[in-house]
Order: structure tokens, then sequence, then C-alpha cells
């Protein structure tokens, strides 16, 4: 489904991502891991559009995407989330599902399981973060993406959000989808993913061995 | 003949106009703002060293120290007032529309210290030279070599000092070189400083070339500033040298060929169309929508 | 309602058109220096079609508003590629070429034994719609007021949809407005465009109302104030704007000691608010906020 072959970014003279490659199937759950700034959200950045790549091919189910801008990529049905949970800050929860689509009774379902309905007439800077990040989450999956990127999703839960986030995700995430977890925390990622792969000195992707809880 | 006349206008006419241009060049290319009230607190400078001139009765010389401490205590105001309170959480578009509130303010002050249409402004009385059929305004050449010693001495200040280092490691990436240790509250204090100083002697120059001053001369000198940096590149300083040196000699040589009327229409005609072609200008600067998220975290 | 106070009013909800035009732009996360060309378009097309076409000031006004518009659109496809500060110094460029332009326009009219149509620097005097159709002063008020009336009720059918939560998206999130799919250009093109009709339309009435117009009055200048009222009354609502232009034509014009130094206080007073509220007094927060009192209190 997606296919991204040899992917290569040079941030003024540090090469970044040397020939990164990976192939996603609908349903798989990768996890992507590696030192700070090794490259991780660069990955994102440049497969959802908003870094070139120096080299290297992003295609979904045939249609080439790669360099191509970052709303047309969100509209073929690559979605992501953001490190610092972006929403429209002078509007309320409520209005941030407006933007994109009338919500249907899944996604009600969804934005109730993620404990929003109290919040729904708050500002997001009044939302706790765990139910930020889920917000994120169901304003992704109510387009029925075929991709979902989750930048370190976990940064700034307590352990026992972060089962709870786990939890979520494996409740409410689509057999279709596939998703792309970028984390740190291995118990985030043993939860939910089913493969990992890391980032490591040679600059490209290499497998990791782990068990899934 | 004509051809080098009109070059030798276009270049001493220039000079000023690459001093204007670094002023506005140097606070966007270190802090990343533009300073829409640059030009009316040049105005207001002038301004307030013509009133006090006859009070304090300091002749040319004094009039000169006036016009440039003048130019620097506004752009000490315009900075203290708009770009120190607004920086970070806000972006660069808050200060940017606090200091075109500041022109309209700064404007209405110059209005009320020189209430007629026109002021005189003392000149500096030199005889102009002659090479064979060349003319050359002697106040002009003056203008000339003091902007260019200004910009030398900027130069040195800037490629060849430790403060000079600091700036230019501050320049585009404020955050990080605070994070990094500079302090750089100190340094947009400074560029602002540095910009009123380039300004205020400019001012004097363009001024006492022309041997008055009226209250157009803050918009006008916004224009000319703005439009000579961005032909050269925003916020390089080679290119606002290169750029007002670029737009003298497209006055002169437009005045010439189609007639003082249409000398503006080609002006903004000119850079219309560098903006739509090469927004960067001749240096090249990145500009498209596109350019900047690589730089932004996100 | 005397005359004097009418004209004063008059003013001030002819600039309203100007500053709502502003805010239109400011919406979507840009700032334009150029809104006063269209507001002069506008001007210069509906007398036009009035003086010496002898149309009246309902087809001028509309004819005007589509010019201006038209102008707009013309910028906006031009500068597609320009990210904001390229985007400002291209409006302020544009619009000082359609002054300068306009100052070389020379095609005076004989009509009635009066002299009109554009003149360059002399202007375009003689646009005589409100006298030869017994227009006073404050029925002119009314006939303007209704129409400001009118805009600002569509605008508020705008704030409520689907388009307007999008723009203010890409206005202040742009990052995240094109991760849900929005195409950022688009929006300012719409907008841009829009923003341009309604300063046209502004700038129509204005003709008429002034009876005399010369380019040197769409001048930068008048962009910046358009662009101070919808700073500082906020881009949160369309009343926004209207309370900028309330506070300086109105507030402090009145205030006898003030009304000399009205810029000097005027600017200072945008400054100094920016620090404190720097989304203006009607901000998108603001008014958010006061929905949910009403809800609330409603519930």
């Amino acid at each position: 489904m997606l296919d991204i072959a040899g992917i290569s970014k040079n941030f003024g003279g540090s090469q970044v991502l040397n020939d990164v490659s990976l192939h996603l199937r609908a349903g798989d759950r990768l996890g992507l891991t590696g030192s700070n700034g090794s490259g991780k959200s660069t990955l994102v950045n440049i497969v959802t559009g908003y870094i070139e790549a120096d080299a290297g091919r992003v295609t979904l189910d045939t249609v080439d995407l790669t360099n191509r801008p970052a709303w047309k990529i969100a509209r073929a049905g690559i979605r992501r989330s953001f490190q610092s949970a972006r929403m429209l800050q002078s509007a309320t929860m409520r209005h941030q599902f407006r933007v994109e689509m009338n919500t249907t009774t899944q996604g009600l379902a969804a934005i109730d399981a993620a404990g929003l309905s109290p919040y729904l007439d708050h500002f997001p800077s009044e939302v706790p973060l765990p139910i930020l990040r889920k917000a994120e989450v169901v304003r992704a999956l109510v387009t029925e993406p075929k991709v979902l990127f989750l930048d370190e999703p976990s940064a700034g839960f307590t352990s026992e959000e972060l089962i709870e986030f786990a939890d979520f995700l494996n409740a409410h995430l689509s057999r279709s989808t596939a998703l792309v977890l970028v984390e740190h925390r291995i118990d985030l990622m043993r939860r939910v993913a089913t493969g990992i792969k890391q980032i490591g000195s040679a600059r490209s992707l290499e497998d990791l061995e782990f068990e899934h809880a | 003949m004509d051809f080098v006349q009109t070059n030798i206008d276009g270049l001493l006419a220039g000079s000023a106009y690459a001093l204007l241009a670094l002023g506005f060049s140097l606070v966007f290319g270190i802090m990343r703002q533009i300073n829409l009230a640059y030009g009316s607190s040049l105005l207001v400078g002038a301004a307030l060293a013509v009133w006090l001139e006859p009070i304090l009765g300091l002749g040319v010389v004094g009039l000169f120290l006036l016009t440039v401490v003048a130019c620097v205590l506004a752009g000490l105001y315009v900075e203290r007032l708009c770009f120190a309170p607004n920086r970070g959480k806000t972006g660069a578009t808050v200060p940017m529309i606090a200091s075109f509130a500041i022109w309209m303010q700064l404007d209405e002050v110059s209005s009320h210290l020189l209430p007629s249409r026109t002021h005189n402004f003392p000149g500096l009385e030199i005889p102009p030279m002659f090479f064979g059929d060349l003319y050359l305004r002697g106040d002009q050449i003056v203008q000339f070599v003091v902007a260019f010693t200004s910009i030398a001495a900027l130069y040195y200040l800037i490629y060849k000092t430790r403060f000079g280092l600091l700036l230019r490691a501050t320049a585009g990436n404020a955050e990080t070189a605070f994070l990094l240790g500079a302090p750089t509250g100190r340094l947009r204090l400074m560029t602002f400083l540095l910009a009123g100083l380039l300004g205020g002697i400019s001012t004097f120059l363009i001024l006492s070339a022309d041997g008055q001053v009226t209250p157009l001369f803050g918009l006008w000198s916004t224009f000319k500033g703005l439009i000579a940096m961005m032909i050269g590149g925003v916020g390089s300083l080679p290119g606002a040298v290169i750029g007002g040196l670029l737009l003298g000699l497209i006055e002169a040589h437009s005045s010439t060929q189609f007639g003082a009327e249409y000398r503006d229409i080609t002006t903004f005609g000119i850079l219309f169309l560098i903006l739509i072609i090469r927004p960067g200008g001749i240096m090249g600067v990145s500009a498209y929508r596109t350019g900047r998220l690589a730089q932004e975290r996100i | 309602m005397s005359v004097y106070v009418a004209s004063i009013l008059t003013n001030m909800a002819l600039i309203s058109f100007l500053a709502l035009s502003a805010y239109l732009v400011l919406v979507v996360g840009v700032v334009s220096f150029g809104q006063q060309a269209f507001f002069g378009v506008g001007a210069y097309v509906t007398a036009t079609v009035t003086s010496i076409y002898g149309g009246h000031a309902v087809t001028g006004v509309f004819i005007g508003m589509l010019s201006g518009a038209a102008c707009a659109l013309v910028l906006a496809i031009l500068t597609v590629r320009l990210s904001g500060l390229y985007f400002a110094i291209s409006t302020l460029c544009f619009a000082e070429l359609c002054r300068l332009g306009l100052l070389q326009v020379r095609a005076p009219f004989d009509i009635d034994g009066r002299t009109t149509g554009p003149d360059g620097p002399e202007g375009f005097s003689n646009i005589r719609w409100i006298f030869e159709h017994n227009y006073s002063v404050q029925d002119f008020l009314v006939l303007t007021t209704v129409c400001l009336v009118a805009l600002l009720g569509l605008l508020f059918l705008l704030e409520r949809s689907r388009i307007m939560l999008r723009a203010r998206l890409v206005g202040q999130d742009s990052i995240l407005a094109q991760s849900l799919g929005l195409r950022p250009i688009l929006y300012r093109i719409v907008f841009v465009t829009l923003s341009g009709g309604v300063a046209g339309f502004g700038g129509g009435l204005f003709a008429l109302f002034n009876t005399y117009i010369e380019p040197n009055m769409f001048g930068v200048m008048l962009g910046v104030h358009g662009l101070a009222y919808a700073v500082i009354g906020g881009l949160g609502a369309p009343i926004g704007p209207l309370i900028g232009v309330a506070i300086d034509i109105g507030l402090l014009e009145s205030i006898r000691a003030i009304s000399a130094y009205r810029m000097i206080a005027f600017g200072g007073l945008v400054a100094l608010l920016l620090i404190l509220l720097p989304q203006g007094l009607i901000s998108p927060r603001f008014v958010e906020r006061m929905r949910r009192w009403r809800k609330l209190f409603h519930a």
C-alpha cells in the first residue's frame, strides 16, 4: 500500500537519512524508533509533505506522492499527528472536528471514548494532554485514512496514561489503516506495534527484535 | 557622456538609498522583523533636529550630530514599544503591525514639529566639481564618501568583531541563539540602534543635499529603503548595498529616458516584476511559501 | 440630525468598508497594504459609470465592487507563490502602481456644461448623482448604513460556515490546516478577492458621497489606517473593525483635547493594545468565549 523507497536527506552537510526504505500494508502496526535527532520526525515530515527529500520515492497504491504538497498528501489518505498536539487554539474542541467532515456515529462514539464529551465547549488549552492526544487521533480517524503517522504521541504521559492510550489505539484503529508509531517509549510500542524498526547510525532502517505485549 | 553622467548621478543617489536599505536589512536579517516605523522615525529625528537646532545654535556639524542622535533615540522608542514586548509567541506579524501604528503616530508628531509644507534644512555648501563634461554635485560626493565609509565601518563591525559574530549567529535563528546564551534582547536593541545610526547619517546626507525637509520624507524613505532592500534580497547586507545602488541607477536612467514623471512608476513596476519573477532579489534569498516549513519545528 | 454629524457618521461607515476588507485578508493570515487600491478603483469605476455613462448609482457601485474584486483577483493570482512578507510588499507595490497609473489617466468629459471625468492629479470632479437625485447627506447616511448592515449580515452568515472555520485555521496554523487537507493558497485567493469586492463597494459609495475624487486620496496611509482599525478592533468578528473605526473617528475625534493629536493617540493606543491583546479587542477567542457564555446562560 505505502511504498517508501530510498529516501535520503541531507541538512546542511549532515546526512540525516540515507536510503530509507519501507513497505506498509493495510493493517500494519509499525513502531519507529531511534535516538534523539536520529531523523524519525524528518522521515515523517518527508512522507507527509513538509520537507523535500533529496532522493527516493514515496508511493501510495501506485500514486506517486514524492515531494508533493502536504495538503495533497493528506487528501490522498495519509494523516499525521504532531509532536505538539496542534489544534485551532481560538476555537472550542467541538469545532476541531467540524473542519473536515460531519461527525459520523462512529466518530461520535470515538469522541466519547476519548473522554472528550465534557470538554467539547472548552478550548484546547483547557483540555488535559492525554485527551488532547486522543482527540488528534480521532480527528485523523474520522477520515478513515489509509496511513496514520503518530509523531511521539506519548510525550508527557504518565505510565498509566500511556497504557490507556495504547488501549484506546488498539480499540479504535480500523483494520484497514496502517499505523506508523514514532516513539521512544517501548511500553507503548510493545502494546500497539507488531514490528519495530530503528534508524541506526547508517541512517537507514534496521529491524529490531521485540516482543508484542 | 550623457550615459556616464546618468550613471554617476544614479550611484551618488544610490549610496544614500543603500544606507536606508541597510537599516531595514539589519533588522530583518538579524531579527526577522520588518520595522515599518523606520522611515517615520528618521523623519521625526530630522524634525527634532531642525526644531532644536536654532535653539541650541550649533551650526551644521551640530545639526548632523543632533539628527543622528535623534534618529537613534526614535529607533529606540520603536524598539521598546513594538519589538521588545512582542517577541516569540505572536510571531513576526504582530510587531510589524504595531510598527505601522507607530508609523502613523510619528508621522503626526513630525507634522506638529514642522507645521509648514517644507522646512529649510541647511546644506553643506560645497561647490560642484567638473571633470570635463561631467558635472558632480559637491554635497552628493560627500554623501557618497560618507555613506561608503559608514558601510565599510559596518562591514568591519559585522565581520571582524565579536559583537558582529554574535549578531550573525543570531541572524534568522534568534531562538537557538538565545538557548546558546546569546543576549538576544540586548542584541536586538543594538541592531535597532545601529539601524538608527545608519539611518540618521543617511537622513542628514539626503536632506542637506535636498536643502529641505518635508513631511513626506517618512513615506519616501520607507519606500526607498524597502524597495532597495527587496531588489537586493531581503535581509542580506551586501544585497542592501547593491539594491540601493541599483535603485539609484534605475531612477536616474528612467528619469533620463522617460522623464521625472514616470520615475516612480518605473521603480514600482520593476520591483513588482522582481517580486513575481525572482522575489529573492539579486542575492537570491529564499522567498517561496514552501521554503520556510523546513525550518519550523513541527 | 445635523449635516455635520451625518457627515461624520457617513465617513465612518465608508471607511468601515475598507477596514472590513483589511479584516478579510487578515483572517486568512496575511497582511495587505494594498486595500486602498481596490477602494480607489471602485471609486473611479463608480464615478465613471454614473457621471460619464449616466448609470444609476446602484449599477455604478455594483460594477465598482466587481472591479475591485477583479483587481484583487489579478493581484492574488500573480502573487500565488509569495510568502507572507513578500506578499505584503507586493500589495504595497501594486497599490502604488494603481495610484501612479491613475495619476496618468486624463480623459475629461464635458457633461451638461460641467467638466467631469478622470483628469490625472486634478482628479475626477462633478460626480453629481446624489445632487441630481436629491439625496441629502442624511439620506445618503441611511443608504450607506443599510449597505453596511447588509454586508455585516452576509459576513455574519459566512462566520458560521465551514469555509470561515477553515479560513481561520489557514490563517492561524497553516501547517495544521495542510495536514487536514486544506490548501492555503486557495483560501488566500478567495478571501483577497472578496476583500477587493468589499473595498470596491465602499469606494463606489465614497465617490458618490464626496462628489470629487483624486488618486492621492488612495495612498498607502489610507490602507494603513484600515489595517489599524481591523487590528485594534480584533479579528474575531466583523464588528471588530467597526469598533476600531469608532475608537478613532468616533471617540478620539470627539475628545477635543485629543483630536488635534488623534494619530499620535491612536497609533500609541494600537501599539500598546497589541502588547496586551495581540489579537485585538474582539479576538477569535473572545468571541468563542462569548458564545460559550451565551450557551451556558440558555441551558
